[in-house]
């Protein structure tokens, strides 16, 4: 079973991108960008950025370090999980 | 019909001393009763002061240089302040600096390119992540005519407004997946401040237009209303001229 986060991840993913997948089929390590696997573009990058700012606070400031996070399901959990108090 | 859905409420509107800016901003406080209007100025704010004295609970002067990015940052912070939200953009500032490129003063070139074009540009750029995280979002850039005509004395102005118009529909591509619209529109000549006062000249130039009239500021605000309201979701990164026939 997906834990809760993951999930929660996948279904942003699909709802705010208006992906035509259902959340899951996106596994966790499915890489968002290039045609291998989810297919995002930089349109969908920024959207996303805005997303997991406004639902999750995560705040990107620097290029690069966003980069990392919005390579999968999974970096971007790992962002969450330590951007989030006591972390 | 009522054009606006319920969630639009907070309206900025740049360039809302003139006749055009006052117009669209009585348009959208008739329109509904929810509609709170930002009328957005640097110099002179007579004219938008006397549409906040008709709405005073729903009206508010800001003062905005648009060709500012701190300015705009304290802007969009005041209209956040008070709704929450950005609803409707109006791109409606500019600037004329009429004369021959031969002879045109640098200054009057990096005049009206910085309020028309790049003001357009900060404007988006200051509400666009807000629009992005409600998923929703009307930008509506006033344009010209003279960016489809490029007439003759108006480089700096035609250029910078067919900037404008590129510009939305570049913007339109980037910003439809997330609910956004992005629209520009051309009007003709519209009886403002800007043509004068003179009833001679104005009948003069009313002969020029098949019409055989000016527009009004209020025409020009009624696209603006509709381009802002439900029936137009699927209008993006069109260019609509109002002209009487000119072009």
């Amino acid at each position: 079973m997906t834990p809760p986060l993951l999930q929660e991840i996948k279904e942003m993913l699909v709802e705010e991108l208006m992906l035509q997948v259902t959340a899951a089929e996106i596994s966790d390590e499915m890489p968002l960008f290039g045609p291998e696997g989810l297919g995002l573009d930089s349109v969908d990058a920024l959207q996303l950025v805005v997303a997991l700012e406004k639902r999750f606070g995560l705040k990107m400031s620097d290029g690069e370090a966003a980069k990392g996070i919005l390579s999968s399901v999974s970096t971007m959990a790992a962002a969450i999980t330590a951007s989030q108090p006591g972390a | 019909m009522r054009l606006l859905p319920s969630f639009m409420k907070s309206i900025l509107i740049t360039g809302a001393n003139g006749g055009i800016g006052q117009a669209c901003a009585r348009a959208f406080l008739a329109d509904h009763p929810d509609n709170h209007v930002f009328l957005a100025c640097r110099h002179g704010r007579a004219g938008a002061e006397a549409v906040v004295e008709a709405f005073p609970d729903r009206a508010r002067v800001v003062t905005l240089d648009v060709t500012s990015a701190g300015s705009w940052d304290k802007a969009v912070a005041e209209v956040m302040a008070v709704t929450g939200r950005v609803d409707v953009l109006v791109n409606n500032a500019g600037a004329h600096q009429d004369g021959l490129l031969a002879v045109m003063p640098m200054e009057h070139w990096d005049e009206v390119i910085a309020t028309c074009l790049t003001g357009t540009f900060l404007g988006c750029r200051a509400v666009l992540k807000i629009m992005m995280g409600q998923r929703t979002g009307r930008i509506i850039n006033v344009a010209s005519l003279s960016a489809l005509l490029a007439p003759a004395g108006q480089t700096n102005y035609a250029a910078a407004k067919a900037g404008v118009v590129a510009l939305t529909q570049s913007l339109a591509k980037e910003t439809a997946r997330a609910g956004i619209t992005v629209n520009a529109i051309c009007p003709g000549y519209i009886r403002t401040e800007a043509l004068g006062n003179d009833p001679a000249a104005l009948a003069e130039l009313a002969k020029r237009v098949p019409a055989r009239r000016l527009g009004t500021p209020e025409e020009v605000a009624g696209l603006v209303l509709y381009l802002a309201g439900e029936p137009a979701g699927y209008v993006t990164g069109s260019v609509i001229k109002m002209d009487g026939g000119i072009l």
